[in-house]
């Protein structure tokens, strides 16, 4: 479903440098923000796999993961209803469910681990599977961040696909919570010295602004229910980021995107300053480097404009 | 081996704030808090912090390391003082500092008190014959009964950091170790309390709790009990309730959230009014994805037939965490805890005790 895959595929492979590589199918589960309001960031993701050498095998039947919410409000309905997007991610016959969503790794990542180790669980949640008509879950899938398969088995190719580079532009790394913390849980890097988005950056050729904030939480969970709380944690990186110098901020998460673009209206009214700082998706930021058409990256969605980097970048 | 420390020294009398290095030579097997007192012996007695058991368990010299919060008698300096590292040592956070590494845990324990942290039982006249609890309902509050009041989760709270009258962490985890114990008769009445404003829909989820504690509490799990408990007996009203609300009735009809109808939901229909011209901005950019004709999953039948039978279940409520805890505890020191280093293998190593879940691995 909208996902352009053989079309790029093909000219990937042309695009491959000396025998090229062998392509990796991966189940994709884009969630309820790349589906809707973040649509830019689903059919960048789906424009820039390809070119690292996957094919993204796009889950049909599957629901939200719940966020923190069904967690919260009705833990066992969350952990079948994840049980339940595992089990269809298995039956495409991938290894590795990808995701691009810091809330759904975490959520999806502790629903595994659930299933996972303890049998007895799997067992019922399993049986209650089959009941409704959903094929049991053998616990076989592994849960990725796309910045993890960017920052981990594909680097090798990442400078190579970002051919036409980022001219120095100078990117804020904006980690976000759920893909750190807890850190047993997710595992790729330390939780309060991460590098994977510096490292992209770099070898995207931008220069990685570093600031203390870039691993705190920008607020979006609660913006709604105890607004001048999650504005008070929003403004943090953003600030930080603007004082270090930073021409955009680049973040994994599309509910830290959707906070730190949407609401820095909201801080402007607030606060009477206007950051306009234009913040990027993290397949956005790889595809721009990577050449991906405008069509693909769909800067127009932002609320933030992203002129300016454009502009930078284009020079 | 020598170790090497950078210190926040900070007098609040003088608000005199100076980070000065020292080096001490320190047997390979100290820690953080074994060097702090051969600073205090042999370098600068005017160091100021606190410390008691030395064996993690009454919580007293909790403060930061590179900015973390950590409880300096559990962190080893061997493999720091090895690769050369000369860590920053810090006070913790959210709370004021009174001297160098010593804060004021009056806050914290005004907090504390508000969750009224001690058994209500609710009976005039205890029962004659004695009251026996299972374990499987004392497993409930397992962890949150770990808590050692050492203000590691407080230091890197988000929402405190954002909002100094959130209960916090630590507070509201004892506020589970309460709602969850069989005894206590005060549930509904605690839940109302704890539902409040600054209370447990205050929580930004940012795990930095999680990650700190240094007891395996996880106060982010014991908040996320507390609020499958409030909603569990109807305590809904905050709109953190109605918005966690929202993604269940999302999750059962059309599969997918319901994006622009969880304003209305969470916040009513006059803020949502107030919002319009916000909710316009976003609009035009596609932020706001029209509600008809909703975004449905294929299906979402099988999802909506998932709730309706796991409500049947009796899992509902803080079990439905609970249930997890077991296989998520396995992970920690399978992992995490041992560094992958197995104790039992190395040449000069003990023999492996008999463990009596290995039974039928070992007969």
């Amino acid at each position: 479903m909208g996902c352009p895959v053989t079309i790029i595929f093909g000219r990937t492979l042309r695009n491959t440098p000396l025998g090229g590589y062998t392509v990796k199918k991966l189940a994709y589960y884009k969630g309820c923000l790349a589906s809707l309001s973040a649509k830019e960031l689903d059919i960048s993701t789906c424009a820039l796999a390809p070119k690292l050498g996957y094919e993204l095998i796009e889950l049909e039947s599957v629901t939200c993961c719940g966020a923190g919410d069904i967690h919260e409000a009705e833990p066992d309905y969350y952990l079948h209803l994840n049980a339940r997007i595992l089990s269809y991610a298995e039956a495409t016959g991938c290894d590795t469910l990808m995701t691009v969503c810091n809330v759904c790794t975490l959520n999806l990542r502790q629903a595994n681990y659930q299933l996972q180790i303890d049998e007895d669980l799997r067992q019922r949640v399993n049986d209650n599977l089959e009941r409704v008509g959903v094929p049991p879950y053998s616990g076989s899938v592994e849960v990725k961040h796309f910045l993890w398969l960017i920052a981990g088995e594909s680097f090798g190719t990442l400078k190579t696909v970002a051919h036409k580079g980022l001219k120095g532009l100078k990117i804020a790394p904006f980690y976000g919570c759920q893909i750190l913390r807890p850190s047993k849980l997710m595992g790729f890097e330390d939780p309060d010295k991460p590098s994977s988005l510096e490292r992209i950056i770099e070898a995207c050729g931008g220069e990685a602004i570093d600031y203390p904030a870039k691993i705190k939480c920008c607020g979006f969970p609660i913006i709604q229910a105890r607004e001048e709380t999650a504005l008070a944690e929003l403004i943090q990186p953003i600030e930080q980021a603007m004082e270090a110098g930073a021409d955009a901020m680049v973040t994994p998460c599309p509910l830290c995107h959707l906070s730190l673009d949407a609401w820095q209206s909201k801080l402007k009214k607030q606060t009477g300053r206007d950051f306009a700082m234009p913040i990027l998706h993290l397949s956005q930021l790889v595809g721009v480097a990577a050449g991906l058409t405008d069509a693909e990256l769909k800067f127009r969605r932002h609320v933030v404009s992203v002129d300016p980097v454009i502009e930078k970048l284009s020079v | 081996m020598q170790v090497g420390l950078k210190i926040w020294r900070y007098d609040s009398k003088t608000g005199d704030r100076a980070l000065r290095e020292y080096e001490v030579d320190a047997p390979e097997e100290a820690t953080l808090l074994d060097c702090l007192d051969l600073v205090k012996d042999k370098h600068d007695g005017s160091l100021a912090y606190r410390k008691s058991c030395r064996m993690m368990i009454c919580g007293s010299c909790g403060m930061r390391m590179d900015g973390a919060a950590v409880l300096a008698c559990k962190v080893r300096m061997y493999d720091i003082a090895k690769e050369g590292r000369v860590p920053v040592i810090s006070a913790m956070g959210n709370l004021p500092i009174i001297k160098d590494l010593v804060v004021d845990m009056d806050p914290f324990w005004e907090k504390m008190r508000a969750v009224d942290p001690y058994l209500q039982p609710r009976f005039d006249q205890a029962e004659e014959r004695e009251n026996v609890i299972s374990q499987p309902r004392m497993d409930v509050i397992h962890k949150e009964s770990l808590c050692i009041n050492c203000g590691c989760c407080v230091s890197e709270c988000n929402s405190m950091e954002a909002d100094p009258d959130f209960l916090g962490p630590a507070a509201l985890a004892k506020g589970m170790r309460f709602v969850g114990d069989p005894r206590d008769g005060a549930t509904i009445e605690r839940l109302e309390k704890y539902s409040e404003p600054h209370g447990l829909w205050d929580c930004t989820r940012c795990y930095f709790c999680n990650e700190r504690c240094p007891k395996g509490v996880d106060p982010r799990d014991a908040i996320a009990k507390l609020g499958a408990e409030a909603m569990k007996n109807g305590i809904d009203r905050d709109m953190g309730a109605k918005h966690a609300k929202w993604f269940v009735t999302s999750a059962k009809t059309t599969g997918w959230l319901r994006e622009t109808e969880l304003v209305p939901k969470t916040q009513g229909i006059v803020s949502s009014i107030k919002e319009m011209k916000f909710a316009m901005g976003l609009a035009v950019k596609g932020k706001v994805p029209p509600p008809f004709p909703p975004h449905v999953a294929a299906e979402v039948h099988e999802s909506r037939a998932l709730f309706d039978l796991v409500k049947t279940q009796g899992r509902d409520g803080a079990a439905g965490i609970v249930q997890g805890e077991k296989a998520l505890g396995r992970i920690e020191s399978h992992h995490a805890a041992s560094g992958g280093r197995d104790p039992y293998t190395e040449a000069d190593s003990a023999p492996r005790p008999y463990l009596p879940s290995e039974r039928e691995e070992t007969a």
